[in-house]
């Protein structure tokens, strides 16, 4: 049976947008004082604190201390959570690890990155002798090696992958907080003639690089009902898996260490994808969606795209897929993007996803993808399991 | 204006513990890291085998020659290799078992296919730095 000690009793995320000139501590306070004002807690009340990592603040080697500072709380329990676009997760395992240790009470899971006005970070954090001076265009050339090594392995059917971005991009139409830009609807056509950027990734396969913040506020289950907290959402599965492959000349590249973390977050929470209400994975290029349906188990390996064919993915479709747009259609939020993926999860358990609401929500899975890799896929893979109170 | 002449490739930066790599570039001899205890090659270079985590490691001259695991056509470059687009860098699997990126230099987009053979050969970048590349075997 799974646990349900723990709830997320609070969200909030900050409307997405480029170039705000704003910096991450901004959108940190504008979180805090949201989610304040979501759970009625006074900011006392919170021992707590996890914040995800920032390519706009990796200036500091103190930056759970100094944004915590920035926002005067006090703590017990303070830490940074660096796995990438997987913090977000990791940050509320580790905090639901620490409450039920004793270590702190209430904790406050931050992200907030402002990448597309000061990206500070060296984000190649390997070798760089043997990368910057080969001249791969980052994060698209990358994928570029997964498209097309799935190309020869499988076939590569750039229709199903237009499914995916066009059933992401409706949604981001009805999230008021995704990036303006983008929430005009696009046809399959627009992203299979979008411009080549790193064949055979295309530009509609891409995150835009956006400026934003989000978060949840995490206690024990018996601390919300105490304090009268009405809407809670339980993580009861989590799995985690980094440098899947990284000891393996011969490492998949097809392979993400969710094919691990996929099936034990399941486990925990006692289920198996058909129990599923929703998905809301990580989503920085349109193939790692699909990638990961085949790693957690919705299908086969190189049967992801018929498995997208016969999926209805939109909000009201027997499997809604990242319902507020995700991040290539809401924005990337630089590594607070992670949170977008989370926030969304929390939002619709708690019937508050609007226009978009999904009916049938008494649970998701959230999924974390972290840092890329020499030549492997990425770091880090998280998975969770979000169930309704 | 005359078309602009495109800047050499970017110098790499070494380590310490890859120094000998860049001795080996210097003389156009390719040098893997080789772990003693499993006799399994890796790369890129790193302080201790990845196979144990032992520091029981030494340099040994490779065939450079390789396959096309994966590869991808830059159609827009970051900002040093501009100019140069489109160009192929390929996922090499070497000979001796571990995979590396390198620009395969020359190549026809229409001839590149997941199993291609390849050879290592140098590029100049300046007196003090040779960078490998691959080309195409026939």
């Amino acid at each position: 049976m799974a646990k349900k000690d723990i709830a997320i009793v609070g969200y909030h995320e900050t409307k997405i947008d480029v170039n705000t000139g704003r910096s991450p501590f901004d959108f940190a306070g504008e979180v805090l004082d949201g989610l304040l004002d979501q759970t009625g807690l006074e900011k006392d009340a919170i021992d707590g604190f996890a914040v995800c990592s920032a390519m706009s603040g990796m200036s500091t080697p103190f930056w759970s201390v100094v944004v915590s500072d920035y926002l005067g709380m006090e703590l017990n329990w303070c830490q940074q959570v660096d796995i990438g676009g997987s913090s977000p997760l990791g940050a509320v395992s580790r905090a639901c690890s620490a409450i039920r240790d004793g270590q702190c009470e209430i904790v406050f899971v931050l992200g907030a990155d402002s990448q597309s006005t000061a990206n500070l970070s060296n984000a190649r954090g390997w070798q760089p002798e043997f990368q910057n001076p080969v001249g791969l265009m980052g994060p698209p050339g990358a994928f570029g090696f997964i498209s097309n090594r799935y190309d020869g392995v499988y076939g590569l059917d750039l229709t199903a992958l237009a499914r995916i971005a066009v059933a992401q991009r409706g949604h981001a139409v009805m999230n008021p907080n995704a990036f303006e830009k983008f929430r005009v609807p696009i046809t399959e056509d627009d992203y299979l003639n979008s411009r080549m950027i790193s064949d055979p990734v295309r530009l509609l396969d891409c995150v835009m690089p956006c400026d934003g913040g989000n978060g949840v506020i995490v206690m024990s289950t018996e601390r919300a009902k105490a304090l009268g907290m009405d809407k809670m959402v339980h993580p009861t599965g989590y799995g985690e898996r980094n440098n899947h492959g990284v000891n393996d000349n011969n490492t998949d590249i097809l392979e993400s260490g969710h094919c691990v973390a996929g099936p034990k977050a399941l486990a925990q929470a006692g289920m198996t994808v058909d129990d599923l209400d929703m998905f809301q994975p990580y989503d920085d290029f349109i193939i790692a969606v699909m990638l990961q349906m085949e790693n957690i188990g919705f299908c086969e390996r190189g049967q992801g795209a018929a498995f997208v064919k016969d999926t209805d993915l939109t909000h009201t479709g027997n499997l809604p897929l990242n319902t507020s747009g995700g991040q290539i259609s809401a924005g990337q939020a630089g590594l607070a993007g992670g949170g977008t993926n989370l926030v969304e999860a929390v939002r619709q358990l708690m019937g508050e996803g609007g226009e978009r609401q999904v009916a049938k929500a008494s649970n998701a899975m959230v999924t974390g993808i972290g840092a890329i890799p020499y030549l492997r896929n990425w770091s880090c893979s998280t998975v969770m399991i979000l169930e309704a109170g | 204006m005359s078309e602009t002449e495109i800047p050499p490739r970017p110098a790499p930066v070494p380590t310490n513990f890859s120094q000998p790599f860049w001795d080996g570039a210097k003389e156009k001899k390719f040098m893997l890291q080789y772990c003693l205890d499993t006799g399994k090659y890796q790369f890129f270079p790193r302080p201790n085998s990845i196979h144990t985590g032992r520091r029981n490691t030494e340099w040994r001259e490779a065939s450079g020659d390789g396959t096309v695991y994966s590869f991808t056509v830059t159609r827009r470059a970051p900002p040093a290799f501009r100019g140069r687009e489109p160009y192929v860098i390929g996922s090499i699997q070497l000979a001796e078992g571990p995979r590396m990126m390198a620009e395969i230099a020359g190549a026809k987009f229409e001839d590149l296919k997941i199993g291609a053979k390849v050879r290592i050969t140098w590029e100049e970048v300046n007196e003090e730095y040779n960078y490998p590349v691959f080309e195409l075997v026939e």
